[in-house]
């Protein structure tokens, strides 16, 4: 059973595709959120979204976030900047967001360090990764 | 000229900055002109936090900026200059820093300001002060992504 609640911030459609498309690999999920930014938002009504998304219960809470450097990372570092209990990643992908759906128990260092290794782990391209696998 | 592109940003550091000029003109620098930010030490963090490693964010007053950009624009290290407001770039104009163009990238609707364009919205003393910019010889320009067309201030300006 997974202890913290997940969000997913980005940019336009991408959070709730991450979403629902982590939901097509390993079914429903539950206490995960998409907050995507819009190009109607502003930074403070994002930065509201993103607040109401992380709740305030709490409760400890893993946000991915798409691009380093945009608005949604941004806002979110400053969530976790002032609230220790939130966790902010960067270049979130599916691997990444399938291994946060099916974690289990706490949001710990340990798990911080696998969602990186994942989603670095997954980004090759054929013929350097074959040559590797070959030797 | 090493200030590659000089932008007025309400957000300063975000995605269309990232993702988008700082690849489009090869930037290595991204120095950020802006007396509040200044004074606030968890602003300025979050800010060098938004930029890719191996490219150093500044975060300056307007005293500091303007001596640091009219440094920087003798050198050949391409720069990303980004402010707030038109009074910021107007001043390190008048101080002497060499600004070529200062883009509008993006100006948000708010109370006082009206819309010009897309995501372009301004006060009446911004206008004037993008108009003295103008006069001193920096030319103003839209351009939102690096792919837009840039569009004159000057064609979007109604002169009222």
């Amino acid at each position: 059973m997974r202890a913290f609640r997940i969000v997913i911030a980005g940019h336009g459609t991408l959070p709730a595709a991450l979403l629902s498309t982590a939901e097509l690999i390993c079914g429903p999920v539950a206490d995960i959120a998409a907050v995507g930014l819009q190009p109607t938002d502003s930074p403070d009504s994002y930065a509201a979204s993103l607040r109401d998304a992380v709740g305030h219960d709490g409760r400890r809470v893993l946000v991915l976030c798409d691009l380093l450097g945009g608005t949604p990372f941004n806002l979110a570092s400053a969530v976790a900047r002032r609230s220790p209990r939130v966790v902010c990643l960067s270049g979130a992908n599916l691997a990444m967001a399938v291994e946060a759906a099916l974690a289990d128990g706490d949001l710990d260092d340990e798990l911080v360090e696998r969602l990186l290794e994942v989603g670095r782990g997954g980004i090759v391209e054929t013929e350097r990764h074959r040559a590797r696998r070959a030797s | 000229m090493s200030l590659r592109l000089v932008r007025i940003d309400d957000r300063l550091i975000h995605g269309q900055v990232v993702a988008g000029w700082l690849r489009a003109i090869g930037a290595k620098r991204i120095v950020i002109v802006d007396d509040a930010t200044a004074r606030d030490e968890f602003l300025r963090e979050v800010l060098t936090l938004a930029a890719p490693e191996g490219v150093p964010v500044e975060v300056h007053d307007l005293a500091s900026g303007t001596a640091r950009c009219a440094e920087l624009a003798g050198t050949p290290e391409p720069v990303i200059v980004l402010a707030r407001s038109p009074r910021t770039m107007l001043a390190m104009r008048q101080a002497g820093v060499p600004i070529e163009v200062v883009d509008l990238g993006g100006m948000g609707a708010g109370p006082g300001r009206r819309r010009l364009h897309k995501t372009i919205s301004m006060s009446s003393d911004e206008i004037r002060e993008l108009r003295e910019l103008e006069q001193l010889g920096t030319r103003v320009e839209i351009q939102i992504v690096a792919d837009d067309r840039p569009i004159s201030f000057r064609s979007v300006d109604s002169g009222s």
